[in-house]
């Protein structure tokens, strides 16, 4: 277990940069997700953690130790794959006990390692099996178990849990943060689906085109979107197309008049909105900003109705509402009020993050 | 479990019958009847007799099986082929691994025409391979001209006709079945495996000693049966590089049955070829599958 630093990590395929200038400081015992759309450079990151790929510029240092020039084998790091990876000739306890073999641990003390890291995946009574006997939640838990017996100064798990299905996802995501909890591992996990990502991790980074857009807590990255494509890709957002004013006012591309926080420069800009900040009724609402619209669409979620409310002939925000039972469950079509409070729209002016 | 089955379920039954049978069917009478009558025919011949002019004499004889074996002459030649084939196959096996390895890595889109490149040499018929083997080995050849040009040696080397022209003639020939073997067999191991090998601490040297050589062990043991099927049996090289000096089975079986006239025991050198190839494929393919079991 160690602290891991990554600085100024850069990749270049032919003239294509996969990885542009990355920079990421993760505390021993952290867990820190990377999180982006495919190709924006998260799983190359990884990779050069690993060892597997070979960075063109920066450095890895784990512990103390600079690691940047040195091959995967060299590196402690325990990986885990996307396709489990499982040596399919080998038991489990022989994928297991793998890495301890490699490591010239003694032969008296493998059968215990290998036994304790199966017990903590709870998959003690199986060790005889064969990899293809085994169920893919079960396969993915003996390949966490072959990554911890080695015991990593730092865990990689390559999107773990994309090969399982939804129900099982749950539950060995819960398994494998609270087994980093106990073990007290650094650990880096890429994933796209955020949703995992929100679920285990400490800190998030958010990457897009082989770069950093945003490092910070659930909170962070949810109440203060650094840009337009964090804003989109992080939680839900409807963007109002526009132009800010200065002095806390937004006109959009419908020419409606909106108050947002003071503070943001003037020129063309986009308003983000979390669809769960915005009020709807049927009467006017006294908030900040308050208009009429026209329900588009109605999206019904079972704990949650998504609206899409027509403002002007381009301007339309989503709205979402609780689904009770006493409420009002507005129709398409329908004539309502929404609302939400001046800060609640987040500005980004056009240059700052364009991409979307 | 004993069930009784609906109407419908025994007419799908049968018609599944019916449809597997159609489809192997025209496959299994054509080697039926183009294999295996003629080897049960030649099996009959090989226990006959030979009269005084070469005539078939209708016996049951071990007599033509006798003499091969003691007669140190054709113990020499078994023996020879052999030592060629099984030479033939490690060469093969040591040359077309680690192409067949990169073959089977590259992400390059010319990969299929490196894989056209390995296979090209099959494009060339073995007689004309050969003719060229011995512009390139005779005495005459660009090899001996070469060396005694720049004054290594005085006169020519024996390079043709004997058993380094005809080894290298067969791997030559043999080696794409090996490489393309190989490579489809390494193609189907997860690349992420040799990658959580290396992350947990193996070299290269551990990793494909633990990892690759017995993922890929259904592939080695495949080329190799081929490879030393192939070089077991082979007839055109060993004829047109080795000549009558350097004789092996194939050659000497059709010698036996054209030149000598001589069926029976021409009949009783296939056998012994076929069983050696036989006992030995088998013999190999169980000790590497036991050795490697699990």
């Amino acid at each position: 277990m160690a602290r891991l630093e990554i600085a100024s990590l850069s990749k270049l395929y032919g003239d294509f940069q996969a990885v542009r200038e990355v920079s990421l400081d993760i505390a021993d015992g952290e867990f820190l997700v990377l999180l982006g759309p495919s190709g924006c450079g998260k799983t190359t990151t990884l990779r050069m953690i690993a060892g597997f790929v070979t960075p063109s510029g920066g450095a890895i240092r784990i512990g103390d130790t600079d690691v940047t020039d040195l091959p995967p084998w060299k590196r402690n790091t325990g990986l885990v794959f996307q396709s489990y990876a499982l040596f399919p000739h080998l038991t489990v306890a022989q994928n297991v006990a793998f890495g301890l073999e490699m490591r010239k641990v003694g032969r008296d003390d493998i059968a215990p390692r290998v036994a304790e890291a199966l017990r903590m995946v709870r998959l003690g009574h199986l060790g005889e099996r064969l990899p293809r006997q085994l169920s893919g939640g079960q396969q993915q838990r003996v390949a966490l178990a072959r990554a911890l017996a080695i015991r990593p100064d730092v865990l990689l798990l390559d999107e773990p849990l994309s090969n399982l299905d939804a129900k099982l996802r749950e539950e060995v995501r819960v398994e494998i943060r609270e087994l980093q909890r106990q073990l007290g591992l650094t650990t880096v996990m890429v994933t796209h689906d955020q949703e995992e990502a929100l679920t285990v991790a400490d800190r998030l980074v958010v990457m897009s085109e082989g770069e950093v857009r945003q490092i910070g807590t659930q909170r962070d990255l949810d109440e203060r979107p650094a840009d337009r494509f964090v804003a989109g890709f992080v939680g839900r957002s409807t963007f109002l197309e526009g132009r800010a004013e200065g002095q806390g006012a937004f006109v959009t591309a419908g020419g409606l008049r909106l108050r947002c926080a003071v503070g943001s420069a003037a020129g063309p800009a986009v308003m983000a909105l979390r669809p769960e900040r915005v009020a709807l009724g049927t009467a006017p609402l006294g908030l900040d900003n308050d208009l009429p619209g026209t329900v588009e669409f109605v999206s019904y979620l079972g704990a949650v109705l998504d609206l899409r409310v027509r403002l002007s002939d381009t301007d339309r925000v989503t709205v979402q509402m609780a689904n009770r039972q006493d409420g009002m469950a507005p129709a398409v079509g329908a004539r309502v009020h929404v609302g939400w409070s001046a800060d609640a729209g987040r500005i980004f002016t056009q240059d700052a993050g364009a991409a979307a | 479990m004993a069930t009784t089955l609906s109407a419908s379920e025994r007419r799908e039954a049968r018609d599944q019958v019916l449809t597997a049978g159609a489809l192997i069917g025209p496959a299994t009478i054509f080697v039926a009847a183009g294999l295996l009558v003629p080897i049960a025919i030649l099996f009959r011949y090989s226990l006959n007799d030979v009269g005084p002019y070469k005539q078939m004499i209708e016996a049951f004889t071990a007599a033509n099986y006798l003499r091969f074996f003691s007669d140190p002459y054709y113990t020499t030649v078994l023996a020879r082929t052999l030592r060629v084939a099984v030479t033939c196959t490690l060469v093969c096996l040591l040359l077309g691994f680690p192409l067949a390895y990169v073959l089977a890595r590259m992400q390059s889109q010319r990969k299929n025409l490196f894989i056209m490149l390995v296979v090209l040499p099959l494009f060339v018929g073995n007689a004309v391979r050969a003719a060229g083997w011995m512009a390139l080995f005779g005495s005459k050849g660009v090899v001996n001209s070469l060396l005694m040009r720049i004054g290594l040696i005085d006169a020519p080397l024996e390079i043709m006709y004997t058993e380094v022209v005809v080894t290298i003639g067969i791997i030559a020939v043999n080696l794409p079945f090996m490489v393309l073997t190989l490579q489809s067999v390494i193609e189907g191991i997860d690349r992420a495996v040799e990658e959580a090998a290396f992350s947990l601490g193996a070299n290269p040297y551990h990793m494909a000693r633990r990892v690759l050589l017995p993922l890929a062990l259904p592939g080695l043991l495949a080329g190799s049966i081929l490879t030393f099927i192939l070089a077991m049996n082979a007839y055109a090289t060993p004829v047109l590089l080795g000549g009558p000096r350097f004789v092996m089975m194939g050659p000497l079986v059709y010698n036996q049955f054209v030149q000598q006239n001589n069926w029976p025991f021409g009949a009783s050198i296939s056998f012994v070829l076929m069983a050696a190839t036989i006992v030995l494929t088998a013999t190999a393919n169980i000790l590497v599958q036991r050795r490697y079991r699990r």
